[in-house]
């Protein structure tokens, strides 16, 4: 009489190089993941172009920008409160005063990123800025 | 003659629930890392705390603070960009052109690429900033 040893189950396919695989993706993802917050300033609008602008301004604020960086309104230098202030209390006069913006091509982006983010918390509704061109 | 069942052998730890969750992370992970060009050269952009949220596409100009450029994270001198720019416009006429300026960035080198867009036909241009003050 010959005994057979009984057959032993087979292997089911092996999980575990799936695993290791898979945390290996997961710790790659998890290092090489930047969070970068950004957002965003619309600096031309597909508006901007159209004819026929919604309200005509009725006021105009200059704001010159230095190279150093410090706004200038009629000849006053002014900190970042006082531009708010200032911003905010022509705005509450008429809320369609036009903001203009000149800044010196030595401003940095900053300085004037500044200055329209005052301008849009003042909630200026008609904001632009002026570049100025030499001719050829 | 009494008869024991014989003991189970104890269950092994299940490592379904394990897979499920390293799965879950993996595909977390990959979806909300967005891959982008990033610029051959060093940008932090402007702090403001009224900046709304970026939408994904478009095509990203990287301003350095001494005033060089990238496109989509190459290399683009300044003489090229228009050509470049009207053949991404040809291919798509709606398509955003972000401004990725460095906060030091001195505007002369800024304003000008924004009116020229302006006259390539583009009518998304967006200027990048960051709520962090820190960068």
């Amino acid at each position: 009489m010959i005994l057979k040893r009984a057959s032993r189950p087979r292997a089911l396919i092996s999980l575990v190089p799936m695993i290791d695989v898979m945390l290996i993706l997961l710790v790659f993802f998890m290092v090489t993941s930047t969070y970068l917050n950004l957002d965003m300033i619309p600096a031309l609008r597909a508006s901007d172009g159209a004819t026929g602008p919604a309200a005509t301004p009725t006021d105009t604020v200059m704001i010159r920008l230095g190279a150093d960086g410090v706004p200038v309104i009629r000849g006053r230098p002014l900190s970042g409160s006082e531009l708010d202030s200032l911003l905010r209390s022509t705005i509450a006069a008429d809320p369609l005063t036009q903001v203009l913006i000149l800044p010196s091509g030595a401003a940095s982006t900053q300085a004037l990123i500044s200055v329209m983010d005052k301008a849009a918390q003042a909630d200026v509704q008609q904001l632009r800025v002026l570049r100025l061109e030499v001719q050829p | 003659m009494k008869l024991t069942r014989p003991a189970r052998a104890a269950q092994s730890e299940t490592i379904i629930a394990l897979i499920d969750v390293v799965f879950f992370l993996l595909i977390f992970f990959m979806l909300i890392g967005r891959m982008d060009a990033t610029a051959p050269f060093e940008v932090t952009p402007p702090h403001a705390e009224t900046g709304r949220d970026m939408p994904a596409g478009g095509i990203t100009l990287a301003i350095s603070a001494k005033g060089a450029l990238a496109l989509d994270g190459d290399d683009m001198r300044p003489e090229d960009l228009p050509d470049v720019l009207s053949e991404h416009l040809q291919d798509n006429p709606d398509l955003r052109l972000r401004i990725n300026a460095h906060r030091a960035a001195e505007l002369r080198n800024v304003l000008p690429l924004v009116s020229r867009a302006q006259q390539l036909g583009f009518r998304d241009v967006v200027l990048v900033v960051t709520p962090e003050t820190g960068g």
